[in-house]
């Protein structure tokens, strides 16, 4: 699943970006606290139960709207926070592929955000979690998925 | 006269990222109209002339799927052709959209070639 999230990530932003990303080998799976961070966030429910997530810093966020609209944006603003819900919307939309080849049995929720100066995002304890940490031209960020077992 | 389109999409971020794809494939419609769902893709239906409509699957209020099924039952619009653009793949929902009358579907994320191979042959 983990190679399969780099290859998704990778197809999205070199298609709808322009931009090359490589996943950071070494990283820690510990929940640390997001600083000046926005999160996109989107469920799946059915067979497979979870939730996938992606963590960027704002000025990594800022960039990569302007990338997607093709106009600058210098702050944070509803444009971002609609193009972090799309980003987290095509991830977990290639992570159901993944997972069910029909489409039926398991359901995606609408994505949302949460933008915050310093928040805690919090794996659950019973879920599987997969963490991976992104670097393209603008700085790192962060997707992970957590799977109920 | 030039042709128009209707982009239904829940994500105004998404719904930019078509309309400049169209032009970089350098497909030019006359018009390009927004929607945020498939409540608000009818009244532009009902009250536009348009000729083929890009349409999500997943949006609140009505998706893409009931959009159809709603669309197919109004005489005046059931034949403008609807092309799906999702990140929905899966058979089954992909199924239902064309037993529904849409002609196709492009698989978010996509590049302007992929939707110039799709959308060209339809216009």
């Amino acid at each position: 699943m983990r190679e399969r999230i780099i290859e998704s990530a990778k197809e999205i932003f070199s298609s709808m970006l322009m931009m090359d990303l490589s996943a950071i080998e070494e990283t820690t799976t510990e929940a640390h606290p997001l600083v000046d961070s926005i999160s996109g966030v989107i469920g799946l429910a059915g067979t497979h139960k979870g939730v996938l997530a992606i963590h960027l810093p704002h000025r990594v966020a800022i960039a990569i709207t302007s990338n997607f609209l093709g106009m600058d944006v210098d702050a944070m603003n509803s444009d971002v926070e609609d193009a972090v819900g799309e980003l987290a919307n095509m991830l977990g939309g290639n992570v159901k592929a993944i997972l069910s080849e029909k489409g039926r049995d398991i359901n995606l929720s609408m994505p949302t955000t949460i933008s915050g100066r310093h928040y805690d995002y919090q794996p659950n304890k019973d879920a599987e979690r997969i963490f991976i940490q992104f670097r393209c031209e603008p700085g790192e960020f962060a997707i992970e998925l957590q799977l109920e077992k | 006269m030039g042709k128009n389109v209707l982009l239904v999409d829940d994500s105004s971020t998404m719904r930019k990222i078509i309309g400049r794809s169209l032009r970089q494939a350098g497909i030019d419609f006359e018009n390009i109209y927004e929607a945020a769902d498939g409540l608000e893709a009818l009244e532009i239906l009902e009250s536009k002339k348009v000729d083929i409509v890009l349409s999500d699957i997943n949006m609140p209020n009505m998706d893409g799927i009931s959009f159809l099924r709603e669309k197919a039952s109004r005489a005046a619009i059931k034949d403008i052709p609807v092309l799906m653009i999702s990140t929905e793949t899966g058979d089954d929902i992909i199924g239902e959209a064309k037993s529904l009358g849409a002609v196709g579907s492009i698989k978010k994320p996509f590049t302007p070639d992929k939707v110039n191979e799709i959308l060209g042959p339809l216009l």
